[in-house]
This record gives structure tokens, C-alpha cells and sequence, in this order.
């Protein structure tokens, strides 16, 4: 049918068109990866492959946080192997939207699904109702046989969209920071961005009494095992903190 | 570290991501979340910045290090009160970096 195909090209484009907004958010972060990445002597083309192969703005700035602190190889493949936990959380959210579809695209879809390519895709897939409207108008332009699980598959396109678009923005930023970097005095102390970038994002992380416990026991952690060599007290640290986390939400959950 | 080491690390958690990734849409794509996960994974990231951020600010060399005649932890008690109070990410980058460069002019070492 000539007209899925123009069909599928509209929900990729709709896609990339409802991500561009996020990019605003994403770019600053991908210029100051690249610029931290430089500082911590990592070189610009390793720097950019990670961007690609990692593909994951806060394991990366972690990665260079920890290299610039002189941590070793085990210590931070496990926090950034930690951090990074949360995908399996937004795969698990995906499943029964993409588990009807080839292999080949479950494992493409797999590569994009970064934090800003799920927040806007898994969107699109709860605005089933909200879209009918939408799809009913699709369906009336083409054939009917199809029906609305024809027009509601090719949301993976968007969903594809979405992440090429943040894929796509985030080689870019980090090409820019990259370049950008080279020519940045060290008295600039950019490398000071990623801490303040933690400080933000924490900030909002900081809801519930749980994860306050979280942090607040991780940081004093992160001081307490300092002295331990290849930066492992890190890893403590944010074990620590886990524990106590846990710790908290079973005694408020006793506490009701 | 070495280049072949770094690149090494990061194809090993690029691979592992990317396996988080698949998890539950491929590999396990039958079965639910274990309930123990999802709980886990919601304080992985504030530990992890909260760890990194004390560690950036107030260790050195595998010493705890209060050095509060430099600029650093002022500017970024500045940033936690930006974060705080206006829940912006940029605005909060911004009134760090600012607040480093103003306290580096105003007290050069």
C-alpha cells in the first residue's frame, strides 16, 4: 500500500518535529560532555564514538567526572553501569507497544531509547484516545480495510523519529563542544559545568523523603570512603545510598 | 588511563546499555519487571549525582578536602539556591559559572 508509506513517513517526521523542543535542553548538555571530556584528556574522536556507542548524556558525564578524578576502570563501569539501570525501567514501559514488531526494528528502536526519545514516544503511545480523531481522519483518506491497528502501528515510526532527532542532536552538540572545547582556556573552569549539571538534575530528583535519604547518605558516603583507591568509595557511596533509600521507604511504608 | 582501556569501557557500557535497552522489549520481552528493580532503580540516579557532586566539590587526591577559601563550594551553594529556588537546569548552570567567574574577579588568588 503506497499509502503506508506516506503514512509512516508523517508519523516519522511528527516525531522528529515533537522531539526539536528537547534539543534546547539536551544541546547544552552534549557541549559541556564534550568540553569535560577534553578536559579530562579523553581524546575528541574517542570522546564522539562514546556519544554514539554510549549514547547516554548523564553515564557519559559521569564517565568523564570520574576519569577527571583519576578513578579507575571497575569503579566507573559500575556507576555508570548502575546509572544506566534505569533504561531497563523505560524498555519494560515500551514493551507492550513494540512487542508486536519484527526483531529488526525492536532492536533499532532499543538503540534510541534515551531518557528525551521515551519521554516523547511513550507520549504518543497514551494519546491513543486522544489521537483517534487523528487516525479515523487517516483511515477515511485510505483504504478502511485497514482499520485503526493499521494506522496505530506505524507509531513506531514516530517513536523512531524521535530518537533519530535526539540521536542526531547529540552528535552534534558533542561535536560542537568538542570544537568549542579545544579553544577554551582551562582558566574558564568549564569542567565546573558537570558538577553544577548534577546539582540541577538532583534538584529535581529530590521529591520524596526516600530518595532525599538516597542522597543525602550516598554524599556523606562519597566523603567517608574517600581514601579508597581508584575513586571505589564512589561505588559505596551510591551502594550506601541505595540501602538507605530502601531502608526509608520500607520504615514509612511500616509507619502507615 | 590508557586509550585501549577507555575504549574498552566504553564499549562495555555502551554494550550493557544498550542491553538494558533490549531488556524488556527483546530479551525478556514475555516477562514483568521484578518489583525489587523498578524500587531499586529510583534512587540509583539522585545517589549517584549526590556522590558525585560531594566528591567533586570536597575530595582531592583520596582526601577530604574543605576548601572553603576557594571559590568552588561558594559557587555552587549558589547553584544549589538557583536549583532550588527556580527548578531550572540552565538557570542553575548559569548561576554557578557566574558565580565562579565574579568570585575569582573579586578575590584573585
Amino acid at each position: 500500500m503506497a499509502h503506508t508509506g506516506t503514512s509512516a513517513r508523517r508519523e516519522f517526521l511528527a516525531g522528529c518535529r515533537d522531539e526539536a523542543p528537547l534539543l534546547l535542553g539536551v544541546a547544552p548538555f552534549g557541549m559541556i560532555y564534550g568540553i569535560a571530556a577534553l578536559a579530562a584528556g579523553v581524546p575528541a574522536w574517542l570522546a564522539q564514538l562514546a556519544s554514539a556507542i554510549v549514547f547516554a548524556g548523564a553515564a557519559q558525564l559521569v564517565i568523564v567526572q570520574m576519569l577527571a578524578a583519576g578513578a579507575g576502570f571497575v569503579p566507573i563501569a559500575l556507576t555508570s553501569g548502575l546509572l544506566n539501570l534505569r533504561h531497563v525501567l523505560y524498555s519494560a514501559s515500551m514493551a507492550d507497544y513494540v512487542h508486536h514488531l519484527p526483531r529488526r526494528w525492536r532492536l533499532l528502536l532499543a538503540y534510541v531509547l534515551t531518557d528525551e526519545a521515551y519521554a516523547v514516544a511513550v507520549l504518543r503511545y497514551q494519546q491513543r484516545h486522544a489521537g483517534e480523531a487523528d487516525q479515523a481522519e487517516q483511515a477515511d483518506s485510505g483504504t478502511q480495510a485497514g482499520g485503526m491497528d493499521q494506522v496505530a502501528d506505524l507509531r513506531h515510526w514516530y517513536f523512531l523519529g524521535a530518537g533519530f532527532t535526539l540521536w542526531a542532536g547529540w552528535q552534534l552538540s558533542t561535536a560542537a563542544g568538542l570544537l568549542f572545547g579545544t579553544t577554551i582556556p582551562p582558566e574558564w573552569e568549564l569542567d565546573f559545568a558537570v558538577p553544577l549539571t548534577f546539582i540541577a538534575l538532583l534538584t529535581l530528583l529530590l521529591r520524596e523523603r526516600a530518595g532525599q535519604a538516597a542522597a543525602l547518605v550516598a554524599a556523606l558516603g562519597a566523603l567517608a570512603f574517600a581514601a579508597l583507591p581508584y575513586k571505589l568509595g564512589l561505588v559505596a557511596a551510591i551502594v550506601l545510598g541505595l540501602t538507605a533509600g530502601a531502608w526509608t521507604v520500607r520504615r514509612l511504608e511500616h509507619a502507615r | 588511563m590508557s586509550t585501549t582501556t577507555l575504549l574498552l569501557l566504553l564499549a562495555l557500557v555502551g554494550g550493557l546499555t544498550y542491553l538494558y535497552r533490549y531488556a524488556m522489549i527483546g530479551l525478556f520481552a514475555s516477562r514483568s519487571l521484578p518489583a525489587w528493580l523498578h524500587a531499586l532503580c529510583r534512587h540509583i540516579a539522585p545517589a549517584s549525582f549526590a556522590a558525585l557532586t560531594a566528591s567533586a566539590l570536597f575530595v582531592a587526591g583520596g582526601e577530604v578536602v574543605f576548601a572553603f577559601d576557594t571559590p568552588r563550594p561558594w559557587a555552587a551553594l549558589v547553584a544549589v539556591l538557583v536549583a532550588w529556588r527556580t527548578r531550572n537546569v540552565l538557570a542553575t548552570i548559569g548561576a554557578g559559572m557566574a558565580a565562579l567567574y565574579l568570585l575569582k574577579l573579586l578575590f584573585p588568588t
